[in-house]
């Protein structure tokens, strides 16, 4: 958890870095008067590996990913809730003695 | 709605708290949140918690809640005196309150006295009279007098107020069922079936509602609605499998004189006959053969 959290954080700076580098490529080509085609390689191989290692941390970090398919094994309805409002006390379990010793001690 | 992982997690708490492991607070929580009826537990472990005054003063406000789920529970295990003393307890704390003055009356329902607990209820309506739980509560009260055509009639009231109260339409339906008054069973289901399109098992209901009912119509679309189970719940409910196999043989009955251009095709009635043969072979391979044996029965 913690090694996926600091990989995260250390994918976030390497692309804060190759941001900076390309501004930093900017400004040098405008001093030397060329038009900015597109960044270095360099930075390009900066950011891909930023994306890879941000994509890692935000898969391992948050944990354990919950299913989303109604018919999964843990998903799956097992039984409707019996409707409570409508229980009757009439049942046969009147007749069953409770074992429990019923009596409210304050 | 109790998925399988609720179901897996209230019964470790229950086997966890029935052998004195602790828990007992979540455990009820759970099943006040999933609204199973487990009064014997409640009652047990709900009365250890507020006996012992140290847990008690633990709760803090959730204590009255507790006081409520284990008095109900207490008039379903027929513990009348209990419930009685918390009920006391519940009105010294809340005198004026609707809610203690709902459990009174079904106090009074559990003792058999219903002409007093009618005058309780009635005496709450006048208050509120569109007081949901109230009017629920009458409904169960002409029930457990057998009264079943009144208690049709009550519901039916209530249904005209609180449309969208899915309960309802489900007592409703299970009460026409139990009358045999299927079709009007089948229209409660379908009202259910436009709520709440994605469960399977309302699916599966009015399908075996329009099977019983019979006649060719109904046997065709009841076998749309067990194959739109076996859709959602990925092929896994062997009843509506079966429902399927059924549904095309009493089709097929039906037809016998009839062109043979009209008939439909058996591809459905040999995909559900196979899946049906792999589930019994990874779940009980020691009843296979019986499976085979009535499959083979039900003429195509």
């Amino acid at each position: 958890m913690a090694l996926g959290f600091a990989v995260g954080v250390f994918g976030v700076l390497i692309l804060a870095h190759a941001a900076y580098s390309t501004i930093q490529y900017r400004g040098l080509l405008k001093i030397m008067e060329e038009e900015f085609s597109g960044p270095p390689m360099t930075v390009l191989a900066e950011v891909l590996l930023g994306l890879g290692l941000c994509m890692w941390a935000g898969l391992t970090v948050p944990g354990k990913f919950l299913s989303i398919h109604p018919d999964s094994e843990e998903n799956r309805i097992v039984s409707l809730p019996l409707n409570v409002d409508f229980m009757i006390f009439n049942h046969r379990g009147r007749a069953f003695s409770s074992e429990i010793d019923m009596k409210l001690k304050y | 709605m109790v998925t399988k992982t609720e179901e897996t997690e209230l019964n470790r708490l229950e086997i966890q708290v029935d052998n004195g492991g602790g828990g007992a607070w979540e455990y009820l929580c759970l099943v006040r949140k999933l609204k199973v009826r487990r009064s014997d537990k409640v009652l047990k472990h709900g009365l250890s918690i507020l006996n012992d005054p140290k847990k008690r003063s633990n709760l803090g406000p959730e204590e009255w809640t507790l006081y409520e789920q284990v008095a109900v529970a207490a008039m379903d295990c027929q513990c009348l005196d209990v419930a009685k003393d918390y009920i006391k307890v519940l009105q010294k704390r809340f005198p004026e309150s609707k809610r203690v003055g709902r459990l009174e009356g079904m106090l009074l329902e559990s003792k058999g006295s219903w002409a007093e607990a009618e005058k309780a209820y009635s005496s709450l309506l006048e208050e509120n009279p569109f007081d949901q739980v109230v009017l629920k509560r009458r409904v169960a009260m002409a029930k457990a007098q057998g009264n079943m055509s009144g208690a049709i009639e009550w519901l039916n009231k209530y249904l005209e107020t609180f449309m969208a109260d899915h309960d309802a339409w489900r007592e409703l339906a299970e009460i026409y069922v139990s009358l045999q008054m299927y079709k009007q069973a089948a229209y409660c289901y379908e009202e259910l079936i436009l709520s709440q399109p994605t469960l399977p098992l309302y699916h599966l209901a009015y399908a075996e509602v329009l099977y019983t009912l019979g006649g060719l119509e109904n046997l065709q679309t009841a076998k749309k609605y067990y194959a739109s189970t076996i859709d959602l719940t990925g092929g896994k409910n062997t009843r509506a499998l079966f429902g399927i196999c059924l549904c095309t043989s009493a089709i097929g009955q039906l037809t016998k004189g009839r062109n043979k251009e009209e008939k439909e095709s058996p591809e459905l009635h040999s995909l559900a006959a196979t899946a049906l043969e792999k589930i019994y072979k990874q779940r009980a391979p020691t009843k296979l053969p019986l499976l085979n044996s009535a499959l083979k029965g039900l003429k195509i």
